[in-house]
């Protein structure tokens, strides 16, 4: 009898500490929010979606202890994985645009340069 | 044994904590600093040593089984990722930001870095020699 109530004391620790880092993880993932709103430059949104990728693992891979389903270690893995590819895409992506748009504006000058001209 | 699940209860806690004051440190650092290129630094911080931190801290509540080995993949694989992530986002911010010379200091080549850095030593020389001096 003993026995069993210090068990479910150990369980209900167990399920304590869960809720409590995933409400921390939780408020923090709205900071993060807010800063990929606010970042004035793009270079800083992507750091904030890389933060929030990141707090968003921590957060299924203890909801996988929690709900006692292995399965989701294996979600939070492959998550990894297309974080890290989406960070690098889009980096590449807006490096690709930003040298479109300088080759525009380029482009668009020498134009002028040469009406002036004639 | 009860004894034993609660001192791994309490260590894997003590872990989970960690990684959690981790990631509080980078949200604090994140809204600190002022500069993207000095908010990456906090920003990767949480992505090796908190997350690392955290999912230790999960292998021990879980024991040794395969949940484990895949919890740990996780960590080695961010541990290669995140400084991948971090070049990338920083060379994005160096080509695409026109006037990066606000925010910090740029050598147009390498010997100009040099010269600097010479000078900063021969000032600093002579410290050395009058507190070794001063050892003596």
């Amino acid at each position: 009898m003993e026995l069993q109530e210090k068990l479910t004391a150990l369980q209900t620790a167990y399920n304590g500490i869960y809720w409590f880092v995933l409400f921390i993880l939780a408020l923090m993932l709205f900071a993060c929010l807010i800063r990929a709103v606010k970042g004035p430059r793009i270079a800083d949104r992507i750091v904030a979606v890389n933060m929030m990728g990141t707090m968003v693992m921590v957060i299924i891979a203890v909801m996988s202890l929690l709900l006692d389903e292995s399965y989701l270690v294996d979600i939070c893995l492959i998550y990894a994985m297309v974080s890290f590819l989406a960070v690098v895409v889009l980096a590449k992506v807006y490096m690709g645009i930003y040298e479109e748009k300088r080759h525009e504006i380029h482009d668009r000058d020498d134009v002028k340069e040469t009406g002036d001209g004639k | 044994m009860q004894v034993l699940e609660w001192v791994r209860f309490i260590v894997g806690a003590g872990m989970l904590l960690c990684g959690l004051g981790i990631f509080l440190i980078e949200v604090y650092g994140v809204f600190h600093l002022d500069y993207v290129l000095n908010r990456m630094h906090a920003a990767a911080m949480g992505d090796t040593l908190g997350i690392s931190f955290s999912l230790i801290g999960l292998m021990i509540f879980c024991g040794l089984n395969f949940t484990t080995l895949k919890l740990a993949l996780i960590v080695i694989f961010f541990w290669f990722a995140s400084p991948v992530c971090s070049h990338m986002l920083s060379r994005l911010e160096v080509t695409t930001n026109e006037n990066l010379k606000e925010h910090c200091v740029i050598y147009d080549d390498l010997e100009q870095l040099e010269d600097e850095l010479k000078n900063i030593k021969s000032e600093k020389e002579p410290l050395d020699e009058a507190s070794e001096g001063r050892q003596l």
